[in-house]
């Protein structure tokens, strides 16, 4: 999951309290510890999304490219831009060396709920409810392939 | 109104064919965004997206309630296909009174032309681990495309349509 998060980037949908999705694409991507997910905008994504985000902080995303179907999960939570201390500064650093991305705002992502979305009977799945041992066990048991390198 | 470009048109086709797997993003009334990879996707004249209600949950509760979607291409990213398509959704089911119309398209039309869409597009070029062992459409959902705008890297939120 992670390996395929940080490989392919991801795609971030958020939307405003009246309803009205909005998308862009978070290319670097870094997961902090178990719970949170970093994304590197540069400042025409951030000028897309900031506006709505603060309106409401809800985020949901998956992952891009081949993740889109090799790695069918989606995470929501709940977003913050950051524009100053220790992540932003190791988060922007790194986009910019691999991906040549001149960091606007990083938007910290803190995770709240994780579904399957693989088509068939466990699509929809909520998978949060499990602890991390058994997430860990139930993914294993499903995919037998990760990204080998960052694109 | 908008209107399709080819390499739109090209690109909105299932993977097999050379389009492309998408995104379909939903929200709730309140605001409570969804993000769901989609298949079975193809355009009809040259403002709708269908895409294929098969294995719908979360979307297909949010488009009851709320029809604002947007629909943007997964993968393959690197091919121009920068694009976030915006506008407004039904999901056309079996049973529809067959004389309904969205915004110009009729449910009659639309479900003999692609209501047994696995059998006229078969997921051939799915893996075989992680192809669905068995497909039951429910409808196609019809997106009117209002607007779009780029997701391109230096680009984004520029209007294309």
């Amino acid at each position: 999951m992670k390996a395929w998060i940080e490989a392919m980037g991801c795609h971030l949908c958020a939307a405003t309290p009246e309803g009205v999705p909005y998308v862009v694409l978070g290319r670097y991507a870094a997961v902090q510890g178990d719970g949170e997910v970093a994304f590197a905008l540069a400042e025409d994504e951030v000028k897309v999304i900031e506006p709505v985000l603060a309106k409401n902080p809800r985020v949901a995303f998956g992952v891009s490219r081949q993740g889109g179907i090799r790695a069918a999960y989606q995470f929501k939570g709940t977003g913050e831009f950051l524009r100053s201390g220790l992540v932003f500064e190791v988060v922007s650093a790194r986009a910019k060396e691999e991906k040549g991305i001149d960091t606007a705002a990083v938007l910290l992502v803190r995770l709240t709920e994780l579904y399957c979305t693989k088509p068939g009977y466990e699509a929809g799945q909520r998978l949060d409810g499990m602890v991390p041992e058994e997430l860990n066990a139930w993914e294993r048991q499903r995919w037998k392939d990760v990204p080998r390198k960052r694109d | 109104m908008v209107k399709f470009t080819k390499e739109m048109k090209e690109a909105l086709r299932v993977p097999g064919k050379g389009g492309s797997l998408i995104y379909l993003c939903t929200s709730s009334r309140d605001g409570n965004p969804n993000i769901a990879a989609m298949r079975f996707v193809a355009t009809h004249m040259d403002d709708k997206i269908l895409i294929a209600d098969m294995f719908l949950l979360k979307t297909k509760a949010n488009i009851k309630e709320n029809p604002n979607v947007a629909v943007t291409i997964c993968h393959p990213l690197d091919e121009g296909r920068w694009w976030v398509f915006r506008g407004k959704a039904v999901d056309i089911e079996y049973g529809f009174p067959r004389d309904f119309d969205w915004y110009g398209a009729n449910a009659t039309d639309i479900l003999n032309e692609w209501g047994n869409w696995n059998k006229a597009e078969p997921p051939d070029e799915v893996p075989p681990d992680i192809v669905f062992p068995k497909a039951v459409q429910r409808g196609v959902v019809v997106v009117h495309v209002e607007e779009a705008y780029s997701i391109e890297p230096g680009h984004t939120g520029e209007r294309v349509l």
